[in-house]
């Protein structure tokens, strides 16, 4: 039980910064009010510090994933927090300061609104512990219900809450299909637990072929954790919501569900394992194959299905935050194509053909390089009599962009190219390693189709460059946003997508997440477990599972 | 060639190559980090002018920056010599280049350091290029002062880049670094023959030098790939032991042990080598470089750059001695070269064009000596003719410079006495006669070194090249003395070119080349008063004149800088016969080139000892043991041989040139020309041989054709296909856009509908 | 459509038998729906009026806008309610378990940390209530 608290430290303090966040931000006096977001950034710090030091847990699918994909969480988060100031209560603020208006903590968003935020990035965490169905539901809800507010309160306008309301409704369906799911996977199998799952469902492959029942549950949980990751048919509403809601918080729309979503896949996806024969349902002879091929075939189509639609209608958008909103759903089709390659499993196979290390890299150069994006959305902007402003949205606003408004325009121009995946941007290497992996795994044709869909990428990308970069300026220079943190954190971005060197540390940390995932062949599975044990005691000097 | 290889295969037997105790000499110490100063001096330097031009600086500092830093690399380089180990090599890192490794096997580890191969042919190559370099440079501040601003900061730029590139070439310790080299000069040749990017004949020079060098350039780097693939190494250091056994196998004649994959590598190495150094059927582009800046011609295209295919040869030996063909295949296209080309330059006007068809058949005798198992020769070759081709080019310069671009022999006579132009004269003199190898200059003996050769290394028709390069060496006598005693002897005449502020170049020359075909019938070789318009007459006369020219147009004389450095070179090439006596580090050797090349790669024997013994210093006394000619030293023979035939040369162009000129309205030469087979012969000639109608007709004529084809299926096909790949998406966004109806309830019927749908899809495969 | 089915059969680990009570409440539900429907059509009476047909709205009158405003507090209250009212019903049946555990028992903490934390939950929500200001109805 220690143990589990030990594990779940990050979380725990996440917990108890949301709980001061949501008190001081409701705070009468200004200068109080002001700390929540200070505080939430503390509070991110320190989960993040403890995450990296956070033991594996022999007990999870996934047993190695916790220290990195928390720590992924709390510094995406750090750079989002800062992207998030000043998105609620602005023009509220501005009235109580001029003196207009009295503070009135029922008409405030503020603490609500950080402290959503924290939520959100705890329920992501909370994905990465999880070892059993029913938590990874909740906290996969405890993901999306936050963000279903945020997106609803972020701006005062009518497409906000019209946004809100559709991202509830379909999320809400999405969900009621992964929950059936994981029910249908529970009859199939008799536990919730995944690795009773993946014992269970190993069982069922040697004898046969797994239980109908079961199959039928992990299809429709991936196809309801689509939703999370914004993969076809679940894609429907990202383009809607990312317009509708404020900048900063399609930043992280595009960044934590998604990343939630991958994570309970690949947990889902390990308890099945890599371990067919290829185009059949059984059993590989040396247990070195791929996903059985009903769920197979569903990731191919779903993964070409979303890189193609998602591209194709980027390419028509005159919107930048429908353009990323489409780019999204490209990229969630490109790294689908990954998760199908699965980790590596052949004997010595190298760094560059763990495809679920590939997925856990990208997500994290994805969520940095997006939010890059997104902060020059979120910077420029048009004022309005009330204090409020309006976000230039439109392709053209971006035009000379590098003249007038230089560090903005830059960090549009190098994180779009990094999206693009030039080298030696950080996103070439991200990209890199998931065409190594798809190769190592024989995936050829998904990987043709991979990069075709990376050539039309380019088209739109491009534009996102000679648009700020090669166009001459028309008027004036665009007003932008008076927090700064906000540029900052496009600026950091920017910075991190630079990183031209190879961040091989942080390569090896996704590789050794995804270590020993879904790698377990029935007829050794004793044998496996067994060494795992034996690794874990031997790593550890203290056996962290007291029982 | 069936015959050739027990021939060559005896013959590297008998001379003893390959010592068997190569293990220990071929050992590598490690060499001075300060070394990498020489190339990245100059690369300072590019820099440099980069910024000057930037700041707009129009004075001389980019010169004298240049002069600067050559000069301090030239002082690096002869410390370089000064420190050269006991052994002969060294390697010196500079950093990691390249390292790439796909496996742990030999050969699946690209590696390529920024690192230098110390040698005394290293340390020779060196010397002379950054000494050149930095004379040239001093003398170019002169020459390029009308261009002072950013003109002057480019043409110094891309010369400091030049001998960044010459250094990387020369001094790199693997294959892709010398390959990188030669890239490298090939782009300076490229932007230097471009100097004057507004004349169409300049920027059209340009390109054919970097084109026809493209395929030379092809020849090479796969000589360098298969290089890789055979031996897994592309440093020199590991790649010469692996070669060991092979010529041990040469030696003892078990050609049949060789692997075909190694007697090709030289082959395509050798393409590369033609290329640059304007060998047959590649030579067309070097007469058209002089469309350079002149103190480029001197440098690039006459010293250094064009030297690099012998240098390439002489570096990789050891792989050209292992192969059955190269060699001979090298002996014959540079002694065809040298003769061919020496017929061109009897026929024509342009005196830096002359210069420049010299050096196609100067470097023609340096690839014999080469392939005549005389690298010595063909590397003392090199030396000397560096020196004295660069005198000739910066006189030839100083001439063009002072006369507004004149460069046609018959518009000028007398140069050497007008006022201020003596050093010019002599430093010619000079330079003129080591070209016709009149004896005891240095041109002489190091031409001999060669032409001894030919007479007793057994080869295909070796001993017919011998006497091909015997009549060159008469031509060559014939032709330079031409130059000399019609434009710096005799009455002092002159006829201003067309260019009066100085500009370097001459654009009718462009015209005077394509329409030669025509002109040549009636080519007069001198002034015939009748078919042109009288010269200028003497100094004092040309104010009366009516001229097409301003009235008052008076040559200028060559300043200090100019003329300090014609008289420094003049006198080097004279004291470069010094070399051939003074002797090296090894007495045993031919003097201070032979021990040179002894210790380095070009050695017949790697690491070993000795080099053959008829090559020994026959001059200084050693007795012949073998390869006799007419039961005596080939040496002691040629000495005689090629001293008369160079004085007959000289005394034809006397007769015709000097002695011709003074005595009838109708030049002697002009007289010869009546004669009909003479006059076709020299039309021929002045035509080169329609050697780039010839490219025309076989090569771009078809390929224009091809091209023109080809734009049609590009224009056609390749777009369409282009603008529908581009359509194609924008077409399925259009229709997949509707999907997006913003509709709440539509989208949750299209994500039930999908859901659905997938499920079938598994359902139907399950069945 | 019956292949599935089949194959499920076929599989000996498979015990379809386990899924009877689930297919009788599934049958049992529908058929209660459609009988309920079928019956008060055959044996309720049917009489009209105006009353009658309108539409039953929980006691609210279904005639005018449907766009009728609440007290936001009305929620408040509500939400409230659940945090002092269904919360803190969790902690009756660990009150009741509690005593029973051996007081040796290692387990014990951890069981009165788990508590202690839901009050903390609680609590905070309680702060984050009165900061809010739902507790002045004014």
């Amino acid at each position: 039980m220690s143990s589990l608290l030990v594990l779940l430290a990050p979380e725990i303090v996440l917990f108890i910064t949301t709980c001061i966040v949501m008190i001081v931000g409701l705070w009468p006096k200004l200068e109080v009010r002001s700390l929540a977001m200070p505080i939430a950034g503390m509070g991110l710090l320190i989960a993040g510090v403890l995450a990296i030091n956070t033991p594996a847990n022999p007990e999870s699918i996934l047993p190695n994933i916790i220290p990195y994909a928390k720590a992924m969480t709390a510094g995406v988060g750090l750079l989002l927090v800062l992207l998030l100031a000043g998105t609620v209560d602005r023009s509220y603020e501005a009235a109580v300061e001029r003196g207009e208006l009295r503070f009135n903590p029922i008409h405030t968003n503020r603490a609500e609104f950080f402290a959503f935020f924290l939520f959100s990035l705890t329920g992501l965490m909370l994905c990465a512990s999880a070892t059993d169905l029913i938590w990874l539901f909740l906290a996969l809800e405890l993901v999306s219900l936050p963000t279903y507010v945020m997106a609803t309160i972020s701006t005062r306008k009518l497409r906000s809450q019209e946004a809100g309301v559709k991202y509830f409704f379909l999320g809400a369906l999405g969900a009621a299909i992964f929950l059936y799911g994981f029910a249908l996977l529970y009859g199939g199998t008799g536990t919730t637990n995944l690795i009773g799952i993946r014992d269970a469902l190993a069982e069922q492959a040697a004898s046969g072929g797994i239980n109908p029942i079961a199959m039928a549950g992990i299809i429709l949980s991936l196809i309801g954790i689509s939703f999370k990751i914004a993969a076809v048919p679940m894609h429907f509403y990202t383009a809607d919501v990312y317009q509708g809601a404020a900048a900063p918080v399609s930043a992280m729309l595009a960044f934590v569900p998604k990343t939630a979503g991958f994570i309970a896949m690949m947990g889902i996806l390990a308890a099945v394992g890599w371990q067919y024969a290829p185009g059949g349902e059984t059993l590989a002879a040396d247990g070195v194959g791929t996903l059985p091929r009903s769920i197979y075939v569903t990731l191919a189509a779903i993964a070409v299905l979303t890189m193609t639609v998602g591209n194709v209608l980027a390419l028509l958008q005159r919107s930048i935050k429908r353009l990323l909103a489409y780019s999204s759903i490209a990229h969630t089709g490109y790294m689908l194509v990954a998760l199908i390659a699965g980790p590596s499993i052949a004997a010595e196979a190298g760094i560059t053909s763990n495809g679920l290390g590939a997925v856990l890299f990208y997500l994290l150069v994805y969520g940095v390089t997006n939010i890059g994006t997104f902060a020059v959305v979120a910077c420029l902007e048009r004022p309005q009599p009330d204090g409020e402003a309006d976000e230039l949205d439109d392709l053209e606003d971006l035009r000379g962009l590098c003249r007038t408004r230089p560090v903005l325009g830059w960090v549009m121009v190098i994180c779009a190219l990094g999206l693009l995946g030039l080298p030696p941007l950080l996103g070439f290497w991200a990209k890199f390693l998931l065409f190594t992996s798809a190769i190592s795994a024989g995936e050829i044709a998904l990987v043709v189709i991979l990069g075709l869909n990376s050539a039309i990428a380019a088209f739109y990308y491009l534009k996102l460059v000679t648009l700020p970069l090669l166009e001459e300026p028309e008027g004036d220079a665009p007003a932008t946003t008076p927090f700064a943190s906000r540029t900052f954190a496009g600026v950091l971005s920017a910075a991190l997508v630079l990183l031209a060197i190879i961040p091989t540390g942080i390569v090896d940390a996704a590789m050794e997440a995804a270590d020993r995932a879904g790698t377990i062949v029935p007829a050794n599975i004793e044998a496996i477990e067994r060494s795992i044990t034996a690794e874990a005691l031997r790593d550890e000097p203290t056996p962290i599972i007291d029982r | 060639m069936q015959t050739t290889t027990p021939q060559l295969a005896e013959t590297i037997g008998a001379l003893g190559l390959g010592a068997a105790d190569t293990g220990a000499a071929l050992e590598v110490a490690t060499g001075p980090a300060w070394a990498m100063l020489i190339p990245m001096l100059p690369l300072l330097g590019a820099a440099i002018m980069g910024v000057c031009a930037i700041m707009g600086v129009r004075s001389k500092l980019p010169a004298w920056i240049t002069v600067g830093l050559l000069g301090f690399s030239a002082v690096l380089a002869a410390a370089m010599y000064a420190w050269l180990p006991e052994n002969g090599r060294a390697v010196s890192v500079a950093w990691e280049w390249i390292n790439v490794s796909w496996g742990d096997e030999p050969g699946q580890t690209l590696k390529a350091n920024f690192g230098f191969y110390i040698d005394s042919l290293t340390c020779l190559w060196m010397l002379f290029v950054t000494l050149l370099a930095t004379l040239i440079a001093l003398y170019a501040s002169e020459y390029m002062s009308h261009d002072l601003g950013a003109g002057y900061c480019r043409f110094f730029a891309a010369f400091n880049l030049f001998v960044f590139s010459m250094a990387c070439l020369v001094m790199g310790d693997n294959l892709l670094l010398l390959f990188l080299g030669w890239e490298g000069v090939g782009l300076c040749s490229y932007l230097l023959i471009g100097y004057h990017y507004k004349k169409h004949s300049a920027v059209f020079a340009a390109k054919k030098a970097f084109i026809v060098n493209r395929i030379g350039d092809l020849g090479l780097l796969l000589g360098v790939f298969l290089t890789f693939v055979h031996f897994g190494t592309l440093e020199y250091k590991d790649l010469f032991p692996m070669v060991q056994p092979y010529i041990e196998a040469m030696r003892q004649g078990a050609v049949g042990d060789i692997p075909a994959v190694v007697q090709l590598i030289p082959v395509l190495l050798m393409i590369g080598a033609f290329g640059k150094s304007a060998q047959l059927p590649l030579f067309v582009w070097l007469p058209d470089a002089m469309e350079g800046p002149t103190p480029v011609s001197a440098l690039i295209h006459a010293a250094t750059m064009v030297t690099a295919g012998v240098y390439l040869i002489a570096r990789m030996y050891p792989l050209f001695l292992v192969s059955e063909w190269a060699l001979p295949i090298v002996a014959w296209v540079g002694g065809l070269t040298a003769l061919v080309a020496a017929t061109i330059a009897m026929a024509q006007f342009d005196i830096k064009r002359i210069m420049a068809y010299s050096t196609v058949s100067q470097l023609g005798f340096m690839f014999c000596g080469l392939a005549f198992l005389s690298s010595v020769g063909g590397a003392f070759h090199v030396v000397t003719h560096a020196f004295f081709k660069a005198t000739l080019f910066l006189c030839c310069g100083a001439v063009m410079h002072g006369f507004a671009g004149q460069l046609d022999l018959r518009k000028l006579s007398g140069v050497s006495f007008m006022k201020g132009w003596g050093i010019v004269g002599i430093a010619m003199f000079i330079g003129c006669l080591n070209l016709a190898g009149f004896p005891f200059t240095a041109g002489y003996f190091s031409k001999d070194m060669i032409l001894a050769e030919a007479f007793i290394t057994p080869g295909p028709g070796y001993q017919f090249l011998g006497v091909i390069l015997l009549l060159t060496a008469g031509i060559t006598a014939y032709y330079t003395f031409r130059v000399f005693f019609r434009v710096f002897v005799g009455p002092k005449q002159f006829e201003p070119g067309d260019e009066l502020h100085g500009h370097d170049g001459h654009i009718d020359d462009h015209h005077e080349e394509h329409g030669s075909a025509s002109r040549a019938t009636e080519a007069d070789e001198g002034h015939t008063p009748g078919d042109h318009e009288p010269m200028g007459g003497s100094v004092e006369e040309r104010g009366k004149k009516t001229h097409e020219h301003p009235e008052h147009f008076h040559p200028h004389a060559p300043g200090w800088a100019i003329n300090g450095v014609l008289a420094t070179l003049a006198i080097l090439s004279v004291l470069a016969a010094a070399l051939y006596f003074f002797p090296g580090a090894d007495k045993s050797h031919k003097g201070w080139a032979g021990g040179m090349i002894s210790g380095s790669s070009a050695a017949l024997v790697v690491g070993g000892e000795a080099d053959h013994p008829t090559r020994l210093a026959a001059f200084v006394g050693a007795e012949p043991e073998q390869g006799t000619l007419f039961g005596q030293d080939p040496h002691k023979i040629m000495y005689y041989v090629s001293g008369v035939i160079g004085f007959v040369g000289i005394a034809i162009a006397f007769a015709l040139h000097y002695a011709g000129r003074k005595e009838s309205e109708r030049s002697a030469a002009n007289n010869l020309l009546q004669v009909k087979p003479i006059r076709t012969a020299h039309r021929w000639a002045n035509a080169k041989w329609y050697v780039d109608e010839l490219y025309d007709f076989a090569l771009r004529k078809p390929l224009w054709a091809a091209s023109q084809i080809f734009h049609l299926i590009d224009k056609l096909l390749i777009d369409g296909l282009v603008n529908l790949v581009g359509y194609l998406p924008r077409a399925l966004g259009k229709g997949v856009r509707p999907s997006q109806s913003g509709v709440l309830h539509s989208y949750a019927a299209a994500m039930a509908g999908g859901l659905a749908v997938i499920l079938l899809i598994v359902l139907l495969l399950s069945l | 459509m019956l292949h599935p089915l089949t194959t499920l059969a076929s599989q000996p680990n498979v015990a379809l038998d386990q899924y009877l009570p689930l297919a009788v409440i599934i049958v049992g539900a529908v058929g209660f729906a459609v009988a309920n429907i079928v019956l008060t059509k055959i044996i309720g009476p049917s009489r009209r009026g105006a009353n009658k047909g309108m539409s039953y709205e929980s006691g609210m009158n279904p005639v005018g806008t449907a766009r009728k405003r609440f007290n936001v507090r009305f929620y408040l209250i509500a939400m409230v309610f659940l945090v002092f009212d269904v919360e803190i019903i969790f902690l009756y049946p660990w009150a009741t378990t509690f005593p029973n555990l051996d007081p040796a028992n290692p387990d014990a903490g951890i069981w009165l940390f788990r508590i202690f934390f839901f009050l903390f939950t609680t609590i905070v929500a309680y702060v984050y209530g009165f900061r809010k200001g739902v507790f002045n109805f004014d």
